[in-house]
C-alpha cells in the first residue's frame, strides 16, 4: 500500500493564558490513495486539530504531515476542506461559490468555457444543478452542504478533508448526503478524511476508522479496518453481523475504554479561534 | 420604526393601497392603512396645530413667531424670488451678448468669453450648492475612510497605531476644524484661476474631516468581524491579499460599511450647515445666517422654510443611502430600517 | 446644461459680430479693458454698501465690462482677511481698515483705497434702561431732548453702574472702525475715558485705564447682543440703530453727523498687489461706483426710495424697508416717535464725498495714535507718508476724468484735480469744538484732552 498522506509523530501545543496546553501528541497515520478514513472520538479530543494540521490551517509543534512526499506548511486547494457549517459566501450564488474556487485553482489552465463546464459538472455531481443560481439564504442546510462539497471537489483535491460535514443536518438529510458522498467517492476514487462522532456514519462510509483517545494529549487509540464490500447499502447492512461487529468495536472504544470522565479545559472550537488570532488578528 | 418590507422591497402600505385600488376591501387592511397612513397624518396635524397656537404667543423682537401660514407664504416668496432671479439672469446674458459683440468689433484680438451670471444665489441655488458640497465632502471622506478602515480591520498593528488618533479626532466639532481648514486652504490652495472656489474647498474638507469617522470605524469593525470560516475558505483557496480583500473581506463587511456611510452622510449634512454658517461659504447654512442677520420681519419665516428644507433633504439623503444599500448589499436584513 | 447653454451663446455672439455694425465707435475708452472681468466684492450688511448694490443693479459695473458678484461677509475681520488672501477682489471697508492693515495694527497687509464710499451714516444707541437714567441729565425743550446729546449725560449713569460693581459694556464694530473712534471721541468729549490700546505690550483689548469697556460685535448682531444684555449700547451704521427703535429695545442718542459733521465713513479697499496687477479693472470699478454714488444723491435724494427697495432685498442689507428708509431718506427716529430730519445722514456723492482726502486718512491715524494703537510718537511726515501710501486720489482722478469725458458726470461735481492738495481746510464742526487741521497731526493731538499726546508712551 502506497501512502499518499503520512502523519508522523504529530503533536501540537497551544499557548493559553493558563500556560501551555498540549492538545494532541504523537499522532501517526498513513493514508493510501483512494482511501476513506474517518476520525472519531469524543468532542474536544482534537479530531479537528488533526484535520486542521493536514489542511495547513494549523501548524504542528512536533512532527508533521507529508502529502505526496512534500511537507504541508500552509493551506492549499489540493487539500480542500468541507467545513461543518458550509462556509459559503452568502453574497454569491451556488454557482458563483464554486466558480470562485475554480477560477482560483484553474487560472490559466482551463478556458472560460471549460471552467463553466467543470463548475456545472461538479454541481451536477451533488445534484444541485436545479438551484445553482440561488444564494445560500435561499436554499436548505443540506443543499448548502452539497454546494460546499461541490466547491471542495471542484478544486480537484488530492485529499478531501471533511470536518463533521453532516453534523448540523437532520437525520434524513444526513442519510441522503451520506449516500451521495458514497456515490461520489465510488465515481472519483477520492482520498477522504472525515471527522465524525456518528458511529453509524463512520462505519457506513469508511475504509478505516481512526479512534482517538480523550485529550489533553490526545492521540490515536485504535484503528479499525472496515472490510465491508462496496457499494454498501444502509438497509442491507442493518442486519449484517460484520457491520454490527464493527459498530460494536467503535462503541466499545468510545464508551468503555475512553469514557469521558472530566471536562476538557479547551474545546476544539476555542482552539480554532486561537488559531485565528495567530494568523489574522 | 418602519414596517418590515416584502421581498420586492415594496413597503407594505403601497401594496395595501394597490389592493384597495383594485377594490379588494378587507376590514383588517383598512385598520392597517389607518395605522400606517392615518397616524402619521394625525401626528403632523397635531404638530401643525400646536405650532400654530404656540407661535401666536411668542413675541420676538422681529415680530410674532411665524406660524405655518407665514412659513408657507415665505416658501412661496422664496420660489417667486427664484423665478425673478432666473428672469434677471436671462437679461444678464442678453446684455452680455451685446456687449461682447460690441467689443469684438472694436477689439478684433479679443476672444469672447461668456461670464457666468453674477446675481445673488436664490434659496434653491443655495440648496444645490449645499448638496454639491455635501456630496463631494462625503465622497472624499468615503474614499479615505473605506480603504483605511479595511487596512485597520485587517492589521492589528495598524489598528493599534491609528486607533488612538481616531478616538481623539472623532469628537472634534466642525467649528474647531474650520479655522484650521480655512487657513490651510488659503495657504496651500493658491491659484489665480481656481477650478473651484476656496470656500467650496474649505467646507468640503470640513465636512470630510467630521464625517469620515463613522465610516472608518464601522468599516474596520466590519472587516474585523469577517467570519473565521470565510477566512479559512480564502486561505484554502490561497487567495492573494488583494483578492482576499475584494472577494471576501469587502462583501462581508459591506453591511457594516453601509451602516457607517449612512451615519457619515447624516453627520456630513449637519456639519455642512454649521460650516457654511460659520465660514460664510455659500449654501443653506449661509442662507440661514444671512436671514438671521437681515433681521427683517420676514426673516424668521424664511429661516423656518430653510429648517424644513434642511430636515427634508437630510431625510431624503438617508433614504437614498438606504436604497443604495438595499440595491448593493446581499444582506437585506441589514437594510431593514 | 450650463455647457450647452454657453455653446449656444457663443454661436449667437458670432452671428452678432457680423450683424451689429452700428455699434462701432461709441466705446472710445482711454483706459484699457479690464484685466480681470469677473470680480467678487465683499460687503457688510449696512446701508452704506449702497454704491455697490446700485452699481450692480443699475448695470454700471457691466457698462465697464465687469461681471461682479457681491457677497455679504460675516464680519469686518473675515472681510479683510478675504481681501488679503485674494478670495475677494475688493470690499466695502471701514476707512480705518486700509490704514490699520498697512501700518500693521491687527493684520498686516498693504491695502489701498481710491474711493470714499460715503460720509456720516452712524449712530450711537443705548438700551432703554440706560436711556431712562440718562434722560434725567439731558436738557429738554418742549418735552423733547435738546440735540446733540453729549456724553456728559451718560457719565453719571456709568458712575452709578460702576458703583454697583457692574462694568459698563459698549459695542463697536471693529478696533479700527470709524465707530470705535467716533464712540471714543464722543465719550472723551464728555469726560469719559474709553481706554487705551497697548499693542507693544500685547494688549489689544483697548480697555486700559478705561471708564467703560468697549468690545467688538459685528454690525448685524448689535441689536440682538444688546437685547441679550451683553452690552448696554453701541455705535454702528444703519440700519442697526433704527432696528433698535423698531424692535423697541433701545434709543439712538446721537448720530455721527453731530459728532463730526461730514466725517468720512466707508471706503472701497483693495490690496495693493491686486491694484498693481489690475490697474484698468481698478479704475473701472471706481468709475462704476462714482456713477452709483451720483445716482444715490441725484436730484436731492430723489432716487433714495428706489435705493431703499433694492437694499431691502435679502441678498443686500435685508432689513425691512421701513427700517432702511428711515435714515436713507433723510429722517432719523430717536426715541420712539421722536423722528427728526437729518438730510445729510447718508451722503454718498455731494460735497466730494467720493474723493479720498489725505486729511481724512490722517484724522484716522491721529485717533489710532490717540488711543495707543500706534504705540509711539510719529513725526508729521510719517502721517503724510502713510496717507499717501494708502489713499490714492491719482487713481480716482483718472476714473473721474474718464467719466467726465464720457459725459456721464459733470466736471463741477468734482474737485479741480490739478490744484487739489488732498487736504480739506481746517475743520471746525466737531462736537467738542476742537479744530482739526490735517497738515498738523501732532498739534491736533495736543489739543485733545483725553488721549495720548505726541510723546506719551504707555
Amino acid at each position: 500500500m502506497k501512502a499518499i498522506l503520512e502523519l508522523s509523530k504529530v503533536g501540537i501545543t497551544f499557548d493559553t493564558p493558563r500556560g501551555p496546553f498540549e492538545a494532541i501528541k504523537e499522532v501517526d497515520l498513513k493514508i493510501a490513495e483512494g482511501e476513506f478514513i474517518s476520525l472519531i472520538g469524543h468532542s474536544g479530543c482534537g479530531k479537528s486539530t488533526v484535520l486542521n494540521i493536514v489542511a495547513g490551517l494549523l501548524q504542528a509543534t512536533n512532527g508533521g504531515a507529508i502529502l505526496d512526499g512534500k511537507e504541508v506548511y500552509q493551506p492549499g486547494p489540493e487539500r480542500a476542506v468541507v467545513f461543518q457549517n458550509h462556509s459559503l459566501l452568502p453574497w454569491l450564488t451556488a454557482y458563483e461559490n464554486v466558480e470562485i474556487a475554480v477560477r482560483q485553482v484553474f487560472k490559466g489552465k482551463k478556458s472560460k468555457a471549460e471552467m463553466r463546464d467543470w463548475i456545472e459538472h461538479n454541481l451536477a455531481l451533488v445534484h444541485m444543478t436545479h438551484a445553482q443560481h440561488k444564494r445560500p439564504d435561499e436554499i436548505s442546510g443540506g443543499m448548502k452542504q452539497r454546494v460546499g462539497i461541490a466547491r471542495a471537489l471542484a478544486m480537484q483535491p488530492r485529499v478531501l478533508l471533511m470536518d463533521e460535514p453532516f453534523g448540523a443536518l437532520d437525520a434524513l438529510t444526513r442519510a441522503h448526503l451520506q449516500d451521495s458522498l458514497m456515490d461520489i467517492h465510488r465515481q472519483l476514487g477520492s482520498t477522504v478524511i472525515m471527522i465524525t462522532h456518528d458511529v453509524d456514519e463512520a462505519v457506513l462510509l469508511s475504509d478505516r476508522i481512526v479512534m482517538m483517545t480523550n485529550g489533553p494529549s490526545a492521540t490515536v487509540g485504535e484503528v479499525l479496518d472496515i472490510t465491508l464490500p462496496r457499494p454498501r447499502d444502509r438497509l442491507a447492512l442493518a442486519d449484517d453481523p460484520a457491520y454490527n461487529r464493527c459498530r460494536q468495536r467503535v462503541l466499545q472504544f468510545l464508551y468503555e475504554k475512553q469514557r469521558k470522565v472530566q471536562p476538557i479545559p479547551m474545546s476544539s472550537d476555542s482552539a480554532k479561534s486561537s488559531m485565528a488570532v495567530q494568523n489574522f488578528g | 420604526m418602519f414596517s418590515p418590507t416584502k421581498q420586492g422591497g415594496m413597503p407594505e402600505w403601497t401594496q395595501l393601497w394597490r389592493s384597495l385600488m383594485k377594490g379588494e376591501f378587507h376590514s383588517v387592511k383598512v385598520v392597517k392603512i389607518l395605522h400606517q397612513v392615518g397616524l402619521p397624518v394625525i401626528g403632523m396635524l397635531v404638530f401643525v396645530m400646536i405650532w400654530h397656537l404656540g407661535a401666536q404667543r411668542i413675541d420676538t423682537s422681529l415680530g410674532v413667531f411665524p406660524g405655518p401660514l407665514e412659513v408657507a407664504e415665505q416658501g412661496q416668496n422664496l420660489y417667486a424670488e427664484h423665478v425673478a432671479e432666473r428672469g434677471k439672469e436671462a437679461g444678464f446674458y442678453q446684455r452680455q451678448e451685446v456687449r461682447v459683440a460690441e467689443r469684438v468689433l472694436v477689439d478684433p484680438g479679443y476672444k469672447p468669453v461668456l461670464r457666468d451670471y453674477t446675481g445673488s444665489a436664490t434659496f434653491f441655488d443655495q440648496i444645490l450648492t449645499s448638496l454639491a458640497t455635501v456630496m463631494s465632502g462625503f465622497l472624499l471622506a468615503s474614499l479615505i475612510a473605506v480603504p483605511l478602515g479595511i487596512v485597520i480591520g485587517l492589521s492589528s498593528s495598524m489598528h493599534a497605531a491609528i486607533n488612538p488618533l481616531i478616538q481623539i479626532f472623532k469628537p472634534v466639532s466642525p467649528l474647531a476644524w474650520l479655522p484650521l481648514v480655512t487657513m490651510l486652504v488659503s495657504a496651500i490652495y493658491t491659484s489665480d484661476d481656481p477650478m473651484v472656489a476656496k470656500s467650496f474647498v474649505t467646507s468640503m474638507l470640513t465636512v470630510s474631516l467630521c464625517s469620515l469617522w463613522p465610516t472608518l470605524i464601522n468599516t474596520s469593525v466590519g472587516v474585523t468581524s469577517v467570519s473565521q470560516d470565510l477566512v479559512n475558505v480564502s486561505r484554502v483557496l490561497r487567495l492573494g491579499w488583494w483578492s482576499h480583500v475584494i472577494k471576501i473581506v469587502l462583501p462581508s463587511a459591506l453591511p457594516m460599511i453601509f451602516t457607517g456611510l449612512r451615519l457619515s452622510l447624516g453627520i456630513a449634512w449637519m456639519v455642512l450647515i454649521a460650516a457654511e454658517m460659520l465660514a460664510q461659504n455659500p449654501g443653506l447654512g449661509k442662507f440661514v445666517w444671512d436671514e438671521f442677520q437681515n433681521g427683517s420681519s420676514q426673516s424668521l419665516g424664511r429661516i423656518m422654510v430653510a429648517v424644513f428644507a434642511i430636515g427634508f433633504i437630510g431625510f431624503l439623503l438617508d433614504r437614498a443611502m438606504l436604497s443604495l444599500q438595499r440595491w448593493l448589499v446581499w444582506d437585506k436584513q441589514s437594510a431593514q430600517r | 446644461m450650463k455647457m450647452s447653454y454657453t455653446c449656444m451663446r457663443s454661436v449667437l455672439i458670432k452671428c452678432m459680430f457680423f450683424s451689429v455694425i452700428t455699434m462701432v465707435g461709441n466705446a472710445s475708452a482711454e483706459v484699457g479693458y479690464a484685466e480681470k472681468a469677473e470680480l467678487k466684492i465683499g460687503f457688510i450688511k449696512l446701508t452704506d454698501m449702497a454704491p455697490l448694490a446700485i452699481a450692480y443693479e443699475k448695470g454700471y459695473f457691466e457698462d465697464e465690462g465687469l461681471y461682479v458678484t457681491l457677497e455679504a461677509q460675516a464680519n469686518w475681520k473675515v472681510l479683510l482677511d478675504r481681501v488679503i488672501d485674494g478670495q475677494l477682489d475688493g470690499a466695502h471697508m471701514l476707512a480705518g481698515q486700509p490704514l490699520g492693515a498697512t501700518i500693521g495694527f491687527g493684520t498686516q497687509a498693504h491695502i489701498i483705497t481710491a474711493l470714499s464710499m460715503d460720509l456720516n451714516g452712524n449712530g450711537i444707541t443705548v438700551s432703554n434702561a440706560v436711556w431712562e437714567e440718562m434722560k434725567k441729565h439731558v436738557p429738554m425743550q418742549d418735552g423733547k431732548p435738546v440735540h446733540p446729546i453729549k456724553a456728559d449725560a451718560l457719565k453719571p449713569v456709568i458712575e452709578k453702574y460702576r458703583a454697583e460693581g457692574k462694568p459698563f459694556n459698549l459695542g463697536m464694530v471693529f478696533p479700527v472702525s470709524t465707530h470705535n473712534y467716533e464712540l471714543r471721541y464722543w465719550l472723551a468729549a464728555g469726560g469719559i475715558h474709553p481706554g487705551f490700546y497697548a499693542p507693544e505690550k500685547g494688549d489689544t483689548s483697548g480697555q486700559l485705564q478705561s471708564d467703560v469697556l468697549l468690545s467688538v460685535t459685528p454690525p448685524p448682531q448689535m441689536p440682538s447682543t444688546m437685547e441679550a444684555g451683553t452690552i448696554y449700547g453701541y455705535c454702528v451704521g444703519e440700519p442697526w440703530n433704527q432696528q433698535a427703535v423698531f424692535k423697541g429695545i433701545g434709543v439712538p442718542v446721537i448720530t455721527d453727523y453731530e459728532i463730526w459733521k461730514d466725517n468720512p465713513e466707508k471706503v472701497f479697499g483693495v490690496s495693493s498687489e491686486w491694484a498693481e496687477k489690475n490697474p484698468n479693472t481698478h479704475i473701472r470699478v471706481v468709475k462704476a461706483m462714482i456713477r452709483a454714488a451720483q445716482w444715490l444723491d441725484e436730484n436731492n435724494n430723489a432716487n433714495r426710495p428706489e435705493a431703499v427697495k433694492i437694499l431691502a432685498k435679502p441678498n443686500y442689507v435685508g432689513a425691512d424697508e421701513e427700517v432702511i428708509a428711515n435714515s436713507m431718506t433723510g429722517t432719523f427716529e430717536y426715541e420712539k416717535g421722536d423722528t427728526r430730519s437729518v438730510p445729510d445722514f447718508n451722503v454718498f456723492f455731494r460735497r466730494n464725498a467720493t474723493y479720498p482726502y489725505y486729511s481724512d486718512a490722517i484724522w484716522y491715524l491721529t485717533q489710532m495714535r490717540r488711543w495707543g494703537q500706534i504705540s509711539e510718537a510719529k513725526p508729521d511726515s510719517w502721517y503724510m507718508d502713510i496717507a499717501m501710501k494708502v489713499y490714492r486720489p491719482d487713481i480716482y482722478a483718472v476714473a473721474a476724468n474718464e467719466l467726465i469725458a464720457e459725459g456721464k458726470v459733470k466736471r463741477k461735481d468734482f474737485p479741480d484735480f490739478a490744484s487739489e492738495t488732498g487736504f480739506k481746510p481746517p475743520q471746525t464742526e466737531f462736537i467738542d469744538g476742537v479744530i482739526y487741521d490735517g497738515t498738523q497731526p501732532n498739534v491736533y493731538l495736543e489739543k485733545l484732552t483725553i488721549g495720548l499726546k505726541s510723546t506719551d508712551q504707555l
